[in-house]
């Protein structure tokens, strides 16, 4: 599904490189959290993926199409078969949930029927059935992810890309969002979900792709958060795909950077009712 | 898998959607717009001002084709062979269509004619006081000029008459004004353009959310202009409809019921002021929307 050859990436200004040289190949249907400390290259990585940077060198493939080389027109096409969740959820604060989710449906030009049929069931599948109307501002932070990825989800994309999803969220509320994108994961999409939850990653035990200053530095099948912590005590068997996730509550507090770093997410509430 | 995610790239938005994303924009704007629309009305209203001035020139222009001609005085004591000869000279001028004799007995009837409306005129003058004439019409009545340089001072012909020189005090007004107003227009559609630009960065910055999202989520870049380029059109379209109805004003109380009542030359029709009602519609949605498409290409970055 993704294949990364020698992957760099120079940001114009940036004084040392954000990528150097990575490789790696994801196949389809497969879960992979992305780990690795602030700055060591993951969004990056993940906007590669979606065409909102361009690799320096190297090549990017998503779904058997070489990235870079996608004329501009056709990027929306890559973006409607990568999906993206982030940190700080970014819902229109005007809209109701059910219109937040309905609007990725209706700026690609999908029918009527297909948008009235499709996001009532997807508000089901994220649990938000009976908070279509609310608005965001009016649903706590779980929630909100929720419909982010609801939003995500409905076009029903092959990949899903989720940057920090559980950054803003407390512990037992980041494991909610992680069984909803387990759920979403198992419905045959594959997820790319860069964290800094070390609870999470031991806990599900993927696979882990580790970034440091740039550089792929680890690539491990049912990996943990630490390449340093204790190995598991039984053999390393990766969970079935349909394990659910942990009911143990993570000691370590999520949500380390802070929302929103260059974009039109700052402000708080809604600006006014429409529906 | 992907059943539902295989689309084709090009689908637009439907129109219920996108008229919701229009009408937010349009409200969250609306001073803005409302700057836009007042602007673009004063730009239309005047280049419709400047095609109904021309629309003028040419009603009078016809209106001359049919009444005014060259006029040649002839003195009294022409021979008639010295007529007959002058006569036969104009018939061979390809810039006459036609001459025609008229007694010093028909000439003073025509005259009291045109001056009925004022008695004290014609009783001025007696019917041997003015001379004998031949009356051409001309194959173009803009070669005027020409035939006065031609025929005056011949022998018999007392002076070459152009009723035509006597309108270029009002065509030279009539000139003035249309130029007056299509530079108007031109000073207002760069003030609309400039507004529109301005506009538009506003209009960005208000939608940047709902334009993040939907690159995000895959809408084509037309999908994500559309809004503003169909914001902008409605301005112009507004603009256009408010300048079409200053037109018909302008028709219906200045024209008909000022002008009507002040000359006697006859003045343009409605026909003229639906067809410069369509070019100002036209004209405004159209020069928005691609006003519009500029200034995307410098505050939207798809
Ligand atoms: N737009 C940009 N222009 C210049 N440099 C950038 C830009 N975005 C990121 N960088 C730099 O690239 C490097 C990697 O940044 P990136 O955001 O990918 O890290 P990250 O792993 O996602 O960090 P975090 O965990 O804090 O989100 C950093 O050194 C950062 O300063
Ligand atoms: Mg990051």
């Amino acid at each position: 599904m993704i294949v990364l050859s020698s992957v760099s990436k120079r940001y114009p200004n940036g004084a040392r490189p954000a990528l150097i040289d990575v490789s790696a190949e994801i196949g389809a249907g497969e879960f992979v959290f992305l780990v690795g400390p602030s700055g060591s290259g993951k969004s990056t990585l993940l906007r590669l993926l979606l065409r909102e940077e361009r690799a320096t060198s190297g090549q990017v493939i998503v779904a058997g199409r070489d990235v870079a080389r996608i004329a501009d027109r056709r990027v929306p096409q890559l973006r409607r078969i990568v999906g993206c969740v982030f940190q700080d959820f970014r819902l229109l604060p005007n809209r109701t949930v059910a219109a937040n989710v309905a609007f990725a449906l209706d700026v690609v030009g999908r029918p009527r029927h297909v948008v009235r049929s499709v996001v009532p069931e997807v508000l089901e599948l994220v649990g938000l059935g009976e908070k279509a109307d609310r608005y965001p501002d009016e649903l706590s932070g779980g929630e909100q992810q929720r419909v982010a990825i609801a939003r995500a989800f409905v076009g029903r994309p092959r990949v899903l890309l989720a940057d920090e999803p559980t950054g803003n969220l407390d512990p037992t509320t980041s494991i909610e969002i992680m069984s909803l994108l387990d759920a979403v994961h198992r419905a045959g999409t594959t997820v790319i979900m860069a964290t800094h939850n070390a609870s999470l990653v031991d806990a599900m035990r993927r696979r882990v792709l580790e970034l440091g200053d740039g550089a792929l530095i680890r690539d491990e099948a049912g990996g943990r958060y630490d390449q340093t912590a204790p190995q598991p005590l039984q053999p390393s068997t990766s969970p079935p795909p349909s394990a659910s996730p942990p009911g143990v509550v993570p000691a370590q507090p999520a949500g380390t950077a802070p929302a929103g770093e260059h974009s039109p997410w700052a402000a708080p509430a809604r600006s006014g009712p429409v529906g | 898998m992907g059943g539902a995610g295989a689309q084709r790239p090009g689908r637009l938005m439907r129109p219920g959607p996108l008229a919701s994303l229009l009408w937010t924009g349009l409200r969250r704007n609306l001073a803005m717009t409302g700057a836009v629309i007042v602007t673009v009305t004063i730009c239309l209203a005047m280049l419709g001002a400047g095609l109904l001035l021309r629309a003028q020139v040419h009603t009078i222009d016809g209106f001359l084709l049919d009444q005014i001609e060259v006029v040649v005085d002839l003195s009294d004591g022409i021979t008639p062979a010295e007529r007959s000869a002058l006569e036969a000279e104009m018939r061979r001028d390809p810039l006459i269509a036609g001459v025609r004799y008229e007694t010093k007995k028909q000439v003073y009837e025509r005259f009291r004619r045109d001056f009925r409306g004022s008695p004290d005129v014609v009783a001025g003058v007696g019917p041997e006081d003015l001379p004998a004439a031949l009356r051409l019409t001309l194959a173009d009545p803009r070669a005027s000029r020409d035939i006065v340089v031609t025929y005056t001072g011949l022998d018999g012909v007392e002076a070459v008459r152009d009723q035509r020189a006597l309108l270029d005090p009002l065509y030279r007004f009539l000139d003035a004004f249309t130029v007056g107003a299509f530079t108007l227009a031109a000073v207002q559609a760069l003030a609309s353009f400039a507004l529109i630009y301005t506009m538009i960065r506003i209009s960005a910055h208000g939608r940047r959310r709902e334009t993040a999202i939907m690159k995000l989520v895959g809408a084509s870049n037309g999908t994500i202009r559309a809004p503003f380029v169909l914001e902008s059109a409605v301005a112009g379209l507004v603009g256009g409809l408010l300048a079409a109805g200053v037109l018909v004003a302008a028709k219906v109380f200045l024209v008909d019921g000022q002008f009507a009542r002040q000359t006697m030359f006859p003045l343009f029709g409605w026909a003229p002021v639906w067809e410069s009602a369509v070019v100002v519609l036209a004209a405004g949605m159209l020069a928005a929307a691609v006003m519009a498409s500029i200034a995307l290409r410098r505050h939207l970055r798809v």
